[in-house]
Parts: C-alpha cells; structure tokens; sequence
C-alpha cells in the first residue's frame, strides 16, 4: 500500500490502516516490555528488538542506533540492510552536530526530523555517505535523558518516499523506549563498578575478619584456632606453628591447632603432653615471657622439641596466651632453618596470641552454656513427661472415685442417710477439684513447653457465653445470686479456639460466683471497641485489694478474697492468661471501683477474616461468598481475584448472618442448600436485619427458584455453573459502580 | 434377651464402674482387661456392642477392633473407641480408623446407659 504526504486512498483503508498500525504497535511495545522484564536479559537484546522493530513499523529499509560521545554521535547497531562499509564508516568517525546531516540536525534541536529526499535538500553535505548507503528518505529521533541527547535512533528508505505522521510517533516512541533501557545499562554499569570497589576493599579487610568473626562466634575452637596460627606463621614468615592450651586440670599444655607441617606431625604433636613446668614453652610460657631457639639441635630438647627436631624443624618462637592474667596457652612459630627471628616478630606474634586467648576463654564459655542448656532442656523434658504422664496415672484412679461416688449419690444400689450423702458430696467434690487441678497443671505445662496448639476457628462470642452461663447457673441459682448477659449487637464472632476460650470464660465467671456472697449479681458484658472484641465479668463479690492485682495472676496465689473453705486451685487465673496471650488477647482486673466486687477483662484481637490471599484488614471492601461447597468458593473466589475486592467465605447459614453483620460486605453471592440454616432463611433474615438489610444479595444456585428469590429480596438470581461475567455483572463489579460501593447502596 | 455388652478396658476399678452401672441398666455385660481377652470372650459369648478402651496392655485398641472385624464379630456390631485423649484429631482418627463411635473419658455413670441405649440402636455418639 503506497502512502504518501498526499491522502489519496479512501478514508475507509486509511482508517484501517491506523488501526492495524495501532495493534502492531501495541504488540511491538508489549514485546519490548517483555524483552527488558526478562530476569537476566541483555541490554543488547532489549536494543536489538527495538531498532529492529522500528525498521519494521517505519516501512523503512534500515534502522541504525547511534550513542552521543563527547558531543558526537557513533553508529552501535543497526537493523535491516545497512552495507558493510558505511557501517565500518559511521562506527570509525562519529557524526557531529551540523545541519549538513540529518543526525547532526536532530542533535543540535532535539526533535524528530526527516528529510524527505536527501538529493532534493540543498543544505544537505553528506553526500559521501548517501553514496556509501545509497538512502533517499531519512527520519531520525533524539533519545533524551535527563534532558541530554544520549542518543539518536534512524531509519531510511532507498527510495525517495517521506515517513507519514504516524512513523514519525513512532519512531519518537522507540526513540524514548531506547533512552530507557540505556537507562538501566547505566545504573547496572554503576552497580557494579560500585561493588567491584567494595569488592576489593572486602578482599582487603578478609584475613582480619575472618579471624575476628571466627573467634566471635565460632563454635569450633580448633577451626579458629587454626585460622590464627595459619595467619601468624603467614604474617612472621614462618614455616608452621602450633597452638596450645593449657589444662588446668591435667597441668600441662595440649596442641589444639597446627600449621605448616605434615598430618603425621600433627598427630604425634596433639599426643603429647606438655607439661607446665618442665618443658621449655610451658616454662616461658607460666613466666609470661618469649621464648625465642635459634637452634633446636643445641639446646636440651623435652619430649615436645624432640618431636619438632626430628621432623626437620631448626628454629621456634613461643609465645603465652594470657587472658585476664590467667594462663591460656601458648602459642609458637617454626622454622626449618636455624637462626634468630626478626626484631618485631614477638610484637606481631602477641597479636595472634591476643587473639588466640580471646577464642579459647570463648568456647570455654560457650562450652558451659551449651552443657546447662542441654541439662535444662532434659530437665525441661522430664518435667513435661512427669506431667503428662503423673496426669495419666492420677486420673484414671480419680474417675473410679468420682464415678462411685456419683453411682451411689443416684441411689442406684440404695438408699443413703443424710450423713452418708454428705461424705459422698465430700468425696465426689474433692474429686472433681483433684481433677481440674490435675488438668490446669497439664494445660500450663503444655503452655509452657510450647506445645498447646490452638485449633481457632470462627466463634460465635453470644453461644460461647450462653454455653458458659448454663454451666454456672445451678449453683448460682442455689446461692441465690442472679447471672446477667448482654452482648452488644456488632459483636458478632470472633477468631479463637472455642474450646480454650469456654475454659477462660468460664473460669472468669465461676470465680466470680465462687466469691460473690449469696443474693449477689454477676454480670457478663460483651461488646466491640476498636475492632477487639471486649468481654467484661463483673460480680459484686469482696473485690480484690490493689496490692494483690497482678498477684492473682501468679500461680498459686488466689489473693486475700478467698476464705478458708473456699475451694480453687490457684491456677485458673494464671493458665487462662496464658491462653489469652496465645490468642494474642490480654486478660486484666479493673482497678477497685467504689461499688466494690471486681472486674475482670478480656480483649480478643480483631476476627482475622479467612480472605483471599491474605487476611482481610478493616476498612477493606469485601463481598462474603457463601457456600458449603469448598471448590465452588474457589471457583468464585478466582473470579473476583481480578478485581479490588477480597472473597470472604462462610461455609453455613449462621456463619453467614455473623459474617454478613460483622464484615460488613459490598454484597453476598448466596448458595440455597447450606448446612445449619438454608439459603432461603438466611435471606430472609438478612433483609429483615436493618444491618445487613441494604446489603445486595446474589442468590447462586442449582436450584431454579427465581421468582422466590426476587421476591425474598435478592437484588439477582443465577443458576450453577456460573460464569465469571455473569457473576461480576451481578455484582457490577466491571463498572465498579453503585452495588460495589459501601456508601452507595444496592445493585440496580 | 437383654443386649450384651463386651467391655474392654485394663483398669479393674473403671471396668467395675462401668460393668455395675450396665448391669443396674440391665444389660448383659462381659468385661475383659485385654484386647487377647476381649477377643476370645466376643468369640464364645458374641456381643451387639463393643465398648473398647483404645491404650491398652499388649494388642492396642486399634489391633483388637481389626481382629474383632475380621470375622470374630457378627456383621453390623458397634465397636465404640473410648480414651482419654481428649483431642479433635483423636476423635477423627478413631473414626477413620472404623470405629462407630467415641466416648470420652471420664465417663459419666449418669450418662453412660443413655448413650449405650444410642450406639446400639445405631445412633452414633
């Protein structure tokens, strides 16, 4: 298709020319995009696509990308057909600024430009290279960094044929993209020139790091010790050392790290014993003083020098390890020829050996920590198992006594007098304490050892309290103390292990009907703040003296408001904080009002809502997706992936209220058959709640009742298998319009 | 004929509980302290329901109910798992293990001949 800057084609082709043009285009950015978001890809490459590219969508015959260099630009690559000599030419002589080439004009005013027929342009002077590249029509842009022409990017057509305005975008745009990827050579450039340099100062401080991490923190002694000796005999100029350390207990000197000598010295010198007093290093050594032999063949040798001479050594400094003015080790270097050593070779030894004393006073440290760490830990393992197992072995025999107990207090085999009875109560409430004492003291063991696992689900705080309450109502009733519950309508459920949270609850209410006085009140109170979910046990009981506030919590320690007869087993307050603190709750005493009695209080953390790809945080949009069929909240989660809110699943009827009056939901996609209570209900009762009542309701089911839904309320009714689009459609999710947004309502 | 229950369990005291307060009930019941005597008396005195303590001396719970399974037990008999391990995931195991119900210790003499009443006419714990 011939184009010119004269429209002569329809404007119907022309049309669909921009828009084939358009599509090659985005194409063409999308594949630069993905050439330079590739882990590890050449910069060349990424340039290489998109001159190459360019030649292509210009129409053009060629395309060359020429890098600015001191003001003058030089050919780097090329696309498409560029002969051979004008390539060796541009790349030897870089273009300068000038209106006599079109990169030199390009250059100076930093536009894109074309000549339309180099031949036809009087200004135009490098005719020399039209005839190398025989080109007629030129375009070139400028890539602008910073405000800087760092480069330009051309493409021509051997024939006379001008670029149209759509080339001329394009060419601007690869020009830019260019500029970009140069960019990023740039800063890996520096990047590395950076860690090169960093890399030598690295090489540079090695050997006194290495020996100073590993005398910090090795826990191999004769690895570090290895390291030093190694290092000194490199640093003195010798031919090998060793290092010794002295044992207190055996009183003599033993080998611990040796350079510069063959395994079999080694292991001869790590034999011996040196002792402290009669060999010549261990000698000098208690004398804290050098001890410097010229010559080991004219000296009298102990078992240790004899050892040296005969493998071949001739000369040795020594050197004690001293650390806090006791008497470490000592540590020498050898040579295999005879004669003095240089002057400052004792002061850099001393280095080392300063050293060598600070790693050896270390490991003897660490030694003795690991050794009591080691001994608790199996001390700590043989408490829990006593525990555990002392709790195995007193509770079977303590059910047979609660058991015959209760078997004869029924009456069962007989009747029983009053006295009788009242033994039997006896036993069977010592009993009963016996076994709660005997499981609080399993569950703080296991709290801490680490090992109670919290099995957290959602729960709803108003049945865990009902449940609680049932428990105490009988002997509340039989001391005539009146029980009240008022749970704040927000406050829905919350996040926690059901079975610990009951037995924190209870014991919290239990105590309080323990030490309030006949005729008295005790109140549960539950309500939302900031989030946290606040349960609050008051009684009106004898109330707790400020001094014994945290006390109570200790175990063992039931505080100056328990009496004499009153049972309990001193570990209710202290385990049940613990557990609160598993939760990530906190578990406190009011301080004294003036009413008396007491209050105790406990915040459970914000409900972590099971969300899509994380846990939903306050504040965030969420539509509660509600079905009992695992892969189906899948599938519909996945749908909702692409889009700006998060998928909160309930997977029956009464957790779908709570949750629909907790989290607050943009909308409920709703599922008809659900365990505990159906669809139909749960909409039903959503609608009637002026809480949830505005919430659109989406019914997705298999079952084809239409009609009853839209009746019912549901702002849409879907049959399984949904789609996606009819799914986000339903919940107008494309146009993220009224139904998505929290203050503004329902799905039209 | 009133139903006979076989109970195995190895500490006599909590097996005598359990044995007095079935029999009060009116049930037959045959009681044994290990799995090898459980088996043996469910094979000359066949039960309509098992009562089996899971940690036992020599052959475990979960052994005794496969030997019990495998042919010395009449079909469609419950064995019910009854331990002290109060945990959820213990209570799963027993019942992917085949057990038809779970009863937790301690149990309670007020409540035990309700829920036997329950295993035996299928009910489940």
């Amino acid at each position: 298709m011939e184009e010119g800057p004269t429209t002569g084609t329809s404007s119907g082709a022309h049309t669909h020319r921009r828009l084939v043009d358009a599509q090659e285009q985005a194409a063409a950015t999308r594949e630069i995009l993905e050439a330079l978001g590739r882990a590890g890809a050449e910069p060349g490459e990424v340039l290489d696509t998109i001159i190459d590219r360019a030649a292509r969508m210009c129409r053009a015959d060629a395309a060359q990308l020429y890098l600015g260099e001191d003001g003058t630009f030089r050919l780097s690559r090329v696309a498409g057909f560029v002969p051979e000599e004008f390539r060796r030419h541009q790349q030897e002589h870089p273009m300068a600024m000038g209106r006599d080439s079109l990169l030199g004009r390009v250059a100076l005013d930093r536009t894109t430009q074309q000549i339309a027929d180099v031949l036809a342009d009087p200004d135009y002077g490098r005719h020399d290279l039209q005839h190398l590249a025989g080109y007629r029509s030129l375009l070139s842009a400028p890539m602008i960094l910073d405000g800087e022409v760092i480069g330009i990017l051309s493409v021509w057509r051997t024939q006379a044929r001008p670029f149209d305005e759509g080339e001329v975008d394009l060419i601007s745009t690869f020009a830019s993209q260019a500029a970009i990827v140069l960019r990023q050579v740039e800063l890996v450039a520096a990047l590395e020139a950076r860690s090169q340099e960093l890399a030598a100062n690295v090489r540079q401080l090695e050997v006194l790091r290495e020996i100073g991490d590993a005398v910090s923190s090795s826990l191999d002694l004769e690895e570090v010790l290895g390291e030093i000796v190694s290092g000194a005999v490199r640093l003195t100029g010798a031919d090998g050392g060793s290092i010794m350390e002295y044992d207190t207990a055996a009183d003599c000197f033993l080998v611990r790290a040796t350079a510069g000598g063959t395994e079999d010295l080694t292991a001869r010198l790590r034999e011996l014993r040196i002792a402290r007093s009669t060999s010549p290093v261990g000698r000098s050594a208690v004398e804290r003083s050098t001890l410097e032999i010229t010559d080991l063949a004219a000296v009298p040798r102990d078992e240790h020098l004899d050892v040296l001479h005969a493998d071949g050594w001739r000369s040795l400094l020594a050197v004690p390890l001293v650390r806090r003015d006791q008497l470490v080790g000592a540590l020498v270097i050898r040579r295999r020829s005879s004669g003095g050593f240089a002057a400052e070779t004792p002061e850099l030894l001393q280095t080392f050996a300063n050293q060598s004393g600070l790693a050896i006073v270390n490991a003897r440290l660490y030694g003795e920590l690991d050794t009591k760490r080691a001994e608790l830990e199996v001390a700590s393992r043989h408490k829990s198992e006593f525990l555990a197992s002392m709790s195995h072995e007193l509770r079977t025999p303590l059910n047979a006594v609660i058991g015959f107990s209760e078997v004869l207090l029924d009456r069962l085999f007989g009747d029983l007098n009053q006295r009788q009875e009242e033994y039997l109560r006896d036993i069977w409430a010592s009993g009963k304490h016996l076994l709660e004492l005997l499981n609080e003291i399993l569950d703080l063991s296991k709290v801490e050892a680490g090992r109670m696992v919290l099995e957290p689900s959602l729960v709803s705080v108003q049945a865990c309290l009902d449940y609680v309450l049932s428990l105490v109502r009988e002997r509340a009733a039989s001391h005539g103390i009146e029980l009240g519950l008022e749970v704040a309508d927000d406050v829905g459920i919350v996040w926690a292990d059901e079975l610990r949270l009951k037995q924190v609850v209870l014991n919290l209410v239990s105590n309080a009907v323990k030490f309030t006085p006949d005729g008295g009140r005790v109140e549960v109170h539950a309500e939302r703040d900031d989030g946290d979910v606040l349960v609050r046990v008051t009684d009106t009981g004898v109330g707790v003296p400020p001094e014994d506030r945290e006390r109570i919590f200790e175990s063992f320690q039931q505080g100056r408001r328990s009496t004499p007869q009153e049972e309990g087993t001193g570990l209710g307050l202290t385990l049940s904080r613990r557990i609160v603190a598993l939760f990530g709750g906190t578990l406190w005493l009011e301080p004294q009002s003036d009413a008396g009695g007491s209050t105790f209080t406990l915040r459970l953390p914000l409900p972590r809502i099971e969300a899509a790809g994380g846990s939903g945080a306050a504040g965030e949009r969420t539509v509660l997706l509600v079905d009992d069929d695992r892969a189906s909240l899948d599938l519909m989660t996945a749908y909702l992936s692409a889009t700006p809110v998060r998928a909160l699943h309930a997977r029956d009827g009464l957790e779908a209220l709570a949750l629909a009056r907790t989290a607050s939901p943009v909308a409920v996609v709703l599922d008809i058959r659900l365990p505990r209570m159906d669809g139909w209900e749960v909409l039903t009762r959503l609608k009637a709640d002026p809480v949830t009542r505005s919430i659109p309701v989406v019914v997705v089911s298999i079952v084809d009742e239409r009609q009853r839904g839209l009746r019912l309320g549901a702002s849409a009714y879907l049959l399984k298998p949904v789609r996606r689009e009819d799914l986000l459609e339903a919940l107008d999710v494309p146009g993220l319009g009224a139904g998505l947004d929290p203050v503004g309502g329902g799905v039209s | 004929m009133s139903p006979r229950v076989l109970v195995v369990e190895d500490n006599a005291l909590n097996l005598k509980l359990v044995r007095d307060v079935l029999q009060h009930a009116g049930y037959d019941v045959a009681a044994a302290t290990t799995g090898e005597l459980g088996l043996a008396s469910a094979a000359s005195e066949p039960p309509d329901l098992v009562l089996l303590d899971l940690q036992l001396p020599g052959i475990d719970g979960h052994e005794t109910l496969r030997r019990l399974r495998d042919g010395v037990l009449a079909d469609g008999v419950p064995v019910v798992a009854v331990t002290a391990l109060a945990m959820a995931e213990d209570r799963d195991r027993a019942r992917s293990a085949g057990f038809d119900g779970y009863l937790e210790k301690p149990i309670s003499p007020r409540s035990l001949p309700g829920q036997v009443e329950r295993f035996l006419a299928g009910g489940g714990s």
